[in-house]
């Protein structure tokens, strides 16, 4: 893996410093963005001293991604894109896309199958603020322990098949579905699974030993109001099991709404995550198991956001988003393989997280930005300082090519 | 209410409109160009792709008209491509300019490049 990983990285250095009209000419793109962010946390909660698998990344955090794309036919298109962020070294891409029409569209190999709307732009340099909406983050928030981050952190790329097209009604109404069949999420490590591991499923190999592929769809309707206004409205869901023995099931929904006018865009998404758990070891539980429904817990999560362009420099950028968290608690730390509890979550049976952002985005050069934002945090519970409210902010920048 | 206020103030002035003002054709062309490929992503991707290539332009384009609710339909790919392929001859004629010996005022090359400013 460590090779493969190497010579995939000088094959996109060598293509990145190679003459332009010379890859132009072979008819493959290079892409590629970097992003370096400064988290810092002006108040409580702390990442020392809080009970429980709780942590906070503060300082620098850097996430870096090379992308190549390849035309090689009118039917046919290959995709692979290697990035290091959060979860350390990953293959975010490595797939072909066999169109035989618009309406249908063949993707096979490693990649994040449809869901939500966000996940298209969950390159950093695609979305204004430094940090992910609080449903789909990946290691950025306050307390991503107790959480074990959101409800589908993004990117989430496993390997599988997926099918998928769009039909336009004319000019005004475009129709997307997808459907598909992945290895989905894990969590092989530990002897009675409590949640997803995320860890693990971005691990190499990338294999699953579960039988039973995790599968799902996605409808999206985008209509257009006037040539300067669209609005686009989806529903995804996706099933799958996450235990060696195919027994443990997740189930994660969700619906978005997006409206443009000009420049200007506002987002909405909800998201929900049934997760069942083993209960075999009710040792490891804070509470006792109730005799019915108690296998599962709930996490659900919501963001809303206005992008707004001020000049050409800058972009302004609200955010609202929080997650819901309903059910009995692990007092195991995910992905650690312990059998026995060493520590009490600070999570109770229904907790919350509320955050509100505002951020503000400098082009210095069109492919070279600057962001910077603020954060506020209602938690539901109190961290070690007994603080439910926390400020935190951004300073960053942002590359591409 | 302060950012809603701040919103309401500077909405619709985004600069979209060329620094240097572009032909109408061009002009009408950027706008379609700019309004739907920065739904997704900076115009930066595209213009700084190095891509001078006109059929490989297409490919792109339909590449980019396919994926989930972009909103670009086929009727858009005309304006766009003509900009796209506007903008990479231009391009193509600064560059040959750079490389060339100076020369004297009425032999030298009328090589512009469309200034885009707004195209993050």
């Amino acid at each position: 893996m460590t090779l493969f990983a190497c010579l995939l990285t000088l094959g996109v250095l060598l293509g990145l410093f190679a003459p332009r009209p010379l890859r132009a000419a072979e008819e493959y793109n290079f892409a590629g963005s970097a992003q370096l962010d400064y988290h810092y946390v002006a108040s409580g909660p702390r990442n020392q001293d809080v009970p429980g698998p709780s942590s906070t990344f503060q300082g620098f955090t850097m996430e870096a991604g090379l992308k190549v794309a390849v035309d090689i036919s009118d039917h046919l298109s290959a995709n692979v894109k290697a990035c290091y962020g959060c979860h350390g070294f990953d293959i975010d891409m490595a797939y072909f896309d066999y169109r035989a029409r618009d309406e249908f569209n063949l993707r096979v190999g490693r990649f994040s199958p449809s869901f939500g709307a966000f996940n298209l732009r969950h390159d950093p340099a695609n979305h204004m603020l430094s940090d992910k909406p609080l449903p789909y983050d990946m290691g950025r928030m306050l307390r991503k322990g107790d959480w074990n981050n959101g409800v589908l952190p993004s990117p989430f790329p496993s390997s599988g098949v997926e099918i998928g097209g769009s039909h336009w009604a004319g000019t005004t109404l475009q129709f997307d579905y997808a459907l598909y069949a992945v290895t989905g999420f894990k969590n092989y490590n530990d002897p009675h699974p409590t949640d997803l591991n995320f860890q693990e499923t971005h691990l190499p190999y990338f294999v699953g030993s579960a039988v039973r592929p995790a599968t799902g769809a996605r409808l999206a309707f985008t209509a257009r109001g006037s040539a300067t206004v669209d609005a686009t409205l989806g529903a995804s869901g996706m099933l799958g099991s996450y235990d060696l023995k195919s027994e443990l099931t997740y189930v994660i929904v969700g619906a978005d709404f997006a409206l443009r006018v000009q420049r200007t865009a506002f987002r909405f998404e909800y998201l929900l995550r049934r997760q069942q758990f083993d209960t075999q070891n009710p040792d490891i539980f804070k509470y006792a198991i109730a005799e019915r429904g108690g296998d599962f817990f709930t996490k659900q999560g919501a963001f809303a956001e206005v992008e707004q362009p001020l000049s050409s420099l800058f972009d302004v950028t609200a955010r609202v988003d929080g997650m819901l968290r309903r059910g009995n608690v692990s007092n195991l730390a995910i992905g650690s393989g312990a059998d026995a509890a060493t520590s009490l979550s600070p999570l109770a049976y229904r907790s919350y997280v509320i955050r509100e952002t505002l951020g503000l985005e400098c082009a210095l050069e069109r492919n070279f930005r600057l962001k910077g934002s603020a954060e506020f945090w209602q938690f539901s519970y109190p961290d070690s300082l007994g603080q439910k409210t926390a400020l935190s902010m951004h300073v960053g920048a942002v590359g591409s090519f | 209410m302060a950012f809603a206020l701040l919103v309401s103030a500077c909405a619709g002035s985004h600069v979209d409109e060329p620094e240097s003002p572009l032909p109408s054709d061009e002009r009408a062309d950027y706008a379609i160009f700019a309004l739907r490929c920065s739904k997704c992503h900076s115009l930066a991707r595209p213009l700084d792709s190095g891509i001078d290539d006109d059929e490989y332009w297409r490919r792109y384009v339909e590449r980019m008209r396919r994926q989930p609710a972009s909103g670009i339909s086929l009727a858009d790919t005309v304006p766009i491509l003509r900009f796209l392929r506007a903008y990479s001859r231009a391009q193509r004629k600064r560059k040959q300019a750079q490389m060339e010996p100076p020369a004297d005022d009425a032999s030298a090359p009328n090589a512009r490049t469309p200034r885009v400013p707004g195209s993050r």
